[in-house]
């Protein structure tokens, strides 16, 4: 579970990134976060049941002026893969992906997912950064959220545990 | 009632509101009833119902009209609970149900058996979910879901029987800037800009 002060990096990060739209499914070592963003006022939050629902209504949110994010564990990265391809990336839809990274090095759950979440996400032609240094996520997000808006792409930033 | 005869009873009660039409003939009919920039085309199945609660959530001052289908929805049936929770007073989502694939060959769907989908709209949380089989009730039905608070769901049920729209006459980057265009245009915000370059900031 993500600490009060990993969770308030992360939530602030996005907020001086310009995110105002930010939907998620939850994975428990993002409740933190979740909490915070479900009662930010900057914040318009959707929970969402199935991770490429969020893709979609991300892209409604671009569509009417809002930097979105979405998040979710790896496995709704899969789930999400199809809305992507033919959604985001077919229309150039610029959405913030911040996943769970479950089954990396040192996480025993899900570890097959680990192994093919990198692999997925350069099959897609989505650029994307491991998160592993606390000191470094602000810039990390500010980046990451730079780059899709000016690329007009998704871009992924994985949270590993060291960040949360 | 066929799909064609359906968009007809409705285009002339559609102005400046959000359209967003499903993957299939749908969009390519909508397009001939009432061409528009304010239509969007939805190209995954089943995404054409949370593009449409993303735009009604970011323009909560815009109504949204969603154009789906059967096997759509069927496909994100959980967008329905999503929209039941978040409540969009803004969103009018008719499901138009011919009960097959029609764009993959004409397989039968769910709803061609036993699927009621306003009764699971309505079971969603979405309390306004009505059915419609002919021009003249679905008509009334879009008129007061968009004269009425939401969200809306309208069941629409039309025959199989399609007539022949010439295919959507733009490609995915067209149609999102035209409706991006269409959004500034009739809300007066700015939505594309030019960002400042970062390797020119230092």
């Amino acid at each position: 579970m993500a600490t009060a002060e990993a969770a308030s990096r992360i939530v602030d990060g996005l907020k001086q990134a310009g995110i105002d739209f930010v939907v998620a499914v939850p994975d428990i070592n993002m409740l933190e976060i979740l909490r915070k963003l479900e009662q930010d006022p900057d914040i318009e939050y959707t929970p969402v049941g199935r991770e490429e629902e969020g893709i979609g209504v991300c892209t409604g949110g671009h569509l009417t002026g809002h930097r979105t994010a979405i998040f979710m564990q790896n496995g709704g990265l899969m789930n999400s893969c199809n809305g992507l391809t033919t959604t985001a990336l077919q229309f150039g839809i610029p959405i913030l992906l911040m996943v769970y990274y479950a089954g990396h090095l040192g996480d025993s759950a899900f570890h097959m997912l680990g192994l093919v979440t990198e692999p997925v996400l350069r099959a897609l032609d989505i650029k994307h950064q491991v998160l592993t240094d606390a000191a470094r996520v602000q810039e990390q997000i500010a980046q990451a959220s730079t780059l899709a808006e000016a690329a007009k792409r998704p871009v992924a930033l994985l949270m590993t545990r060291a960040v949360l | 009632m066929n799909r064609m005869e359906a968009l007809e009873a409705i285009k002339d009660m559609v102005s400046d509101e959000l359209v967003v039409t499903t993957a299939g003939s749908a969009t390519s009919d909508w397009h001939v009833v009432h061409p528009s920039d304010g239509q969007l085309q939805a190209k995954t199945l089943g995404l054409c119902s949370s593009i449409g609660l993303g735009l009604a959530i970011g323009q909560p001052d815009r109504r949204v009209i969603v154009l789906d289908g059967d096997g759509a929805l069927w496909m994100n049936l959980s967008s329905l609970g999503t929209i039941g929770w978040k409540r969009p007073r803004n969103l009018v989502h008719i499901c138009m149900d011919n009960g097959n694939y029609e764009s993959s060959g004409g397989t039968p769907t769910a709803s061609s058996a036993r699927m009621n989908f306003a009764a699971v709209a309505r079971g969603a949380g979405i309390e306004s979910a009505v059915e419609a089989d002919n021009p003249a009730d679905f008509a009334a039905a879009v008129k007061h879901a968009l004269s009425s608070d939401g969200p809306h769901f309208i069941w629409c049920r039309i025959s199989g029987s399609r007539a022949k729209a010439p295919p959507f006459p733009m490609d995915e980057l067209e149609n999102k800037y035209r409706f991006i265009r269409f959004v500034e245009k009739t809300t007066g915000k700015t939505i594309l800009q030019q960002s400042q370059v970062a390797s020119q900031l230092h």
